[in-house]
């Protein structure tokens, strides 16, 4: 039975067609009714359709036949984004195989490297497959060479295929029998399965993804999490067909999942190994790691009294997403909100945008900032990832950054100005390697800090979009970095703080000034907008006070008219927040990060 | 009490500026509207009969031939008490005003004129599309006063590009005008102007600018003698509007003609049909105000003015509002018993301090 299965993902940079493959595979091994097909059925959250990105893996069994034998093939979806690298890795220690897609109009990116890497990592048979060759700018034979000389496989036998109009999908079923293999496993060893993902499900409380290496699985089932430590009673098992299929039991080197009544995601780790509580392995699986946010930001109710359905919002997202992170936060300027730890900017923006799209609340979400730690002159060691709980500056020993490796793919053209943005934040400069004569590579590390303020604008624009650029995380590193604050009217506005490194302290106070007095509206009394390190003012601009805001004439009694403008200004400024007797607009504590767009 | 407003809607020809409910009609058109108007001033039930203050106002009420903005005021007096020290206001283009016409009116009952003289340079004048020139503007309040009239007003207008506001106020204050309104320009939707801006046609003075030339037109008609009793109104002592000074008080008054505004002084608005059409329909608007908005009212009104509001009139307790003690503590606001007043060197930024003190 065993020998029939093939556990396969598909990689890829991002819109190198993934999606579509998939959608193709169920489609021809009858998975789902063509008219049932909705297209790219994977991707199955709103938001992700939108964007056209996977956030979260969907499983699926498909089955299919090749000389009269029936196979089992078990698809699992991989998010291709760099803020879920380790649900990736996961994802992919649950296969044996993986099909690496590579857009022949395009060839090898960042992504495509960074996945190709990783699956290399995890042992897996990699099968290259040139998408989109229905595109008349496709280059299949150079692409094939990109492939061997930059991932190093061999491609001569890659399927060139179309996944749009569906040209050669049966030569990629074909290749996924013929060059993966077959799981190994022992049926009759203590089980010890993969937790690669979950989901919060309002019947059966948390489902787990798993993946069976050894022994097998039923209802009824005693189980324990090995990492988290918790015990269960399995409830159900079943397949994804993709709809979920109830099944007996789940055995070697089957994929499915399995609920036992768990009232929270947050008792079940991606990575943990499930094994039973009678019988128990003596070994967990390798690679267990518990994910920590990287970015930060606060996120309040733009109206203040809605705390409590942001709260909601926020319980109600952690059930599906166990990574995100929230604790309350009190704000001077903002009120009461949250601190959110979010895996990267994407994860972030996906989280940020659910709020306000599913709940229907509009939220003010202050600068991102990453996780620094701080070594104090006391020797105690504190995590600050909100700017405004910096200790003071004599307090501090040392403070050391997050870091990544990033791997930058670009035509050579924009070398000097990829090496020039890179410099600019920070970047401590690795490796540069010429791929062919269209394509160089550049490798720098860099500092997290620098990479979610605006690189990824700038990089686009520096390079007309044509480069790609994925990252790793890499450790901490000690830098001299501040706390810049702003001061409105002599007060500090704790939602603007920012942490920033001594040498672009004084470029961004100054920016940042000139910004806010763009966006601060004129008050009744001036107001000195001030960019502060410490007591020492750095940067000052000067809203002068308001000098006109007077209806028009009342003519004829017409009272109505006037009423109806004044009650719309009166809307508008309940966007408005205060701070001491400034009142700023919610847009304020995000443009802060957009410096460069009126220049 | 009560005033009556009447709107007449016809023009020469449109101004630049000008996004009223104004219109240039043949006579007969005219005269069909005139029927209905005197129409609806008869068949009126409103309960308060007694008329302190009654107001014709357009448009260009002395565009049309003085028989018929005659015929209306007898028509009011036929129907209405009016008492005999009221008010009584024509507005007049100061071109289509012959001393005949200016005797009908005083004869009529008329005893205030309002000029439109806007300004006194004849090319602004040209350019605004107004049909007067300086000598037109001085000649049509000499004749007014030969008529009869004291209570001359005149409006002038703040903002125009070349600004000469200042000299304009002088002179007209050595003519003899007893109130002045000084309108700042406001560029409005669908006007001419606001095209030749856009286009970059016309540059006008900058904010800034005309608030600083705002403020000293405040000062020089204060010394001399004309008080500012609402954020564009200046009157010698004895001269206020009485109908305007009804709006901001929130007294009833009754509007007829095209789209005529009307309050009953408690919590009902209603408006006439601005289109002819749905005029001669007899359409209105209805609007009951909330106790909410009933109180935006009158912090709105009554800080436009030095009327001041009640603040017992309200319906919460606007002590609670944290901005009103810090406007008083700043002398933006000024407290004299139950009455609270706008300070005002503070006119120029009413709305945001009306804001400030709404819940």
């Amino acid at each position: 039975m065993k020998k029939n299965i093939r556990n396969f993902c598909i990689i890829a940079h991002i819109d190198h067609g993934k999606s579509t493959l998939a959608d193709r595979l169920m489609e021809q091994t009858g998975s789902v009714a063509k008219r049932d097909m909705q297209s790219q059925l994977l991707d199955s959250m709103e938001l992700e359709r939108e964007k056209g990105i996977t956030i979260k893996l969907t499983p699926t069994r498909m089955k299919y036949e090749q000389s009269g034998e029936e196979f089992v093939l078990n698809l699992i979806d991989t998010p291709g984004h760099v803020d879920f690298t380790y649900e990736v890795s996961r994802s992919l220690a649950a296969c044996e195989g993986a099909i690496l897609i590579v857009d022949a109009s395009q060839g090898v990116e960042a992504q495509t490297l960074a996945n190709a890497y990783m699956a290399i990592d995890a042992n897996l048979e990699i099968l290259p497959v040139i998408n989109k060759i229905d595109l008349p700018s496709a280059q299949i034979e150079k692409c094939k060479q990109e492939i061997e000389d930059v991932i190093g496989i061999p491609a001569d036998h890659a399927p060139c295929i179309s996944a749009k109009d569906g040209t050669n999908i049966s030569e990629v079923l074909e290749k996924i029998v013929t060059e993966f293999p077959a799981p190994k496993g022992d049926e009759n060893a203590p089980l010890k399965a993969l937790v690669f993902d979950s989901f919060y499900d309002n019947f059966k409380g948390a489902i787990c993804l798993i993946r069976i290496f050894d022994g097998s699985v039923k209802v009824g089932d005693k189980i324990d999490f090995m990492q988290a430590g918790k015990r269960f009673e399995v409830t159900e098992v079943g397949v994804f067909t993709p709809k979920m299929e109830m099944a007996e039991s789940l055995s070697a080197g089957e994929v499915g999942y399995l609920a036992a009544s768990i009232k929270s995601l947050s008792d079940v780790h991606v990575g943990d190994t499930i094994t039973l509580v009678d019988n128990p392995t003596l070994d967990p699986l390798p690679g267990y790691k518990l994910v920590q946010p990287v970015v930060y930001c606060g996120v309040f109710a733009v109206d203040g009294s809605r705390y409590n359905d942001l709260k909601e919002a926020l319980l109600k997202l952690k059930l599906n997403d166990a990574s995100l992170q929230f604790t309350p936060e009190n704000s001077t300027a903002l009120g009461f909100g949250f601190r959110c730890g979010f895996l990267g900017l994407l994860h972030l923006e996906i989280i940020t945008e659910r709020i306000e799209r599913e709940f229907n609340l509009e939220i003010i979400t202050t600068a991102p900032s990453v996780s620094y730690k701080v070594i104090k002159t006391n020797g105690e060691e504190v995590e600050i990832s909100n700017p405004s709980n910096l200790p003071n500056p004599v307090e501090i020993a040392q403070i050391l950054e997050p870091m990544v490796v990033a791997s930058l793919f670009s035509p050579p053209e924009y070398v000097g100005a990829i090496m020039e943005l890179c410099q600019e934040k920070r970047g401590i400069y690795k490796n540069l390697v010429y791929l062919d004569k269209s394509r160089v590579r550049i490798d720098y590390r860099l500092p997290l800090g620098e990479i979610i303020y605006d690189f990824f604008d700038k990089l686009k624009s520096a390079t007309k979009g044509f480069a790609s650029f994925d990252y790793q995380m890499d450790g901490m590193l000690e830098s001299k970095l501040v706390k810049l604050d702003i001061l409105l009217k002599g007060e500090r506005c704790d939602a603007l703080s920012l942490i920033v490194h001594e040498s672009s302290a004084y470029a961004r106070g100054r920016a940042i000034v000139e910004k806010l007095k763009k966006i601060i509206p004129r008050q009744l009394f001036e107001v000195p907008i001030q960019a502060a390190i410490g007591n020492k003012i750095i940067a000052r601009e000067t809203i002068s006070a308001l000098r006109k805001d007077v209806l028009a004439k009342c003519y004829g009694g017409d009272v109505t008219r006037k009423r109806k403008l004044l009650e719309k200004q009166k809307e508008g400024k309940k966007r408005m927040r205060q701070i001491g007797s400034v009142e700023i607009p919610s847009e304020a504590f995000l443009s802060i990060l957009k410096l460069d767009e009126d220049k | 009490m009560i005033g009556i407003y009447v709107h007449i809607p016809f023009c020469e020809s449109k101004c630049v500026y000008c996004a009223f409910a104004s219109f240039v009609k043949d006579e007969s058109f005219q005269s069909d509207y005139f029927e209905f108007l005197n129409k609806e001033i008869r068949t009126c039930k409103f309960e308060d009969r007694q008329v302190s203050s009654i107001y014709f106002g357009g448009g260009t009420p002395s565009c049309v031939k003085p028989e018929k903005i005659v015929e209306v005021l007898t028509t009011i007096k036929n129907n209405f008490k009016v008492s005999e020290n009221a008010e009584i206001t024509i507005e007049c283009n100061p071109c289509s005003t012959s001393l005949e016409k200016l005797e009908a009116y005083h004869s009529a009952g008329f005893n205030r004129i309002s000029f439109g003289v806007q300004s006194l340079d004849s090319k602004m004048l040209k350019f605004l599309g107004r049909r007067h020139d300086k000598a037109q503007a001085l000649d049509a309040i000499k004749k007014a006063k030969a008529a009869g009239f004291e209570n001359i007003s005149a409006d002038l207008l703040l903002g125009l590009p070349k600004e000469r506001v200042l000299k304009d106020a002088k002179c007209l204050m050595r003519q003899g005008v007893k109130h002045i309104s000084a309108y700042m320009l406001q560029l409005e939707e669908g006007t001419k102007l606001k095209s030749l801006v856009e286009g970059g046609e016309v540059e006008l003075p900058s904010e800034d600018k005309v608030v600083k030339t705002y403020q000293k037109l405040c000062k020089l008609l204060q010394k001399n003698g004309f008080a500012q009793y609402e954020i564009s109104n200046f009157a010698q002592n004895g001269f206020k509007s009485q109908h305007n000074y009804a709006y901001w008080t929130g007294r009833a008054y009754l509007g007829f003609g095209l789209g005529a505004h009307s309050f009953d002084g408690a919590f009902v608005r209603w408006a006439n049909a601005d289109n002819f059409e749905d005029y001669f329909l007899g359409k209105q608007n209805k609007e009951c105000l909330s106790p909410a908005q009933r109180d935006e009212e009158i912090v709105m009104l009554g800080l436009r003015c030095d009327a001041g509001f009640d603040k017992t009139k309200l319906s919460f307790d606007i002590e609670k509002v944290p901005a009103f003690k810090q406007l008083l503590a700043n002398n933006i606001l000024i407290q004299k018993g139950n009455k609270v007043f706008l300070n005002p060197t503070y006119y120029n930024i009413s709305n945001s301090v009306i804001i400030k003190l709404l819940p």
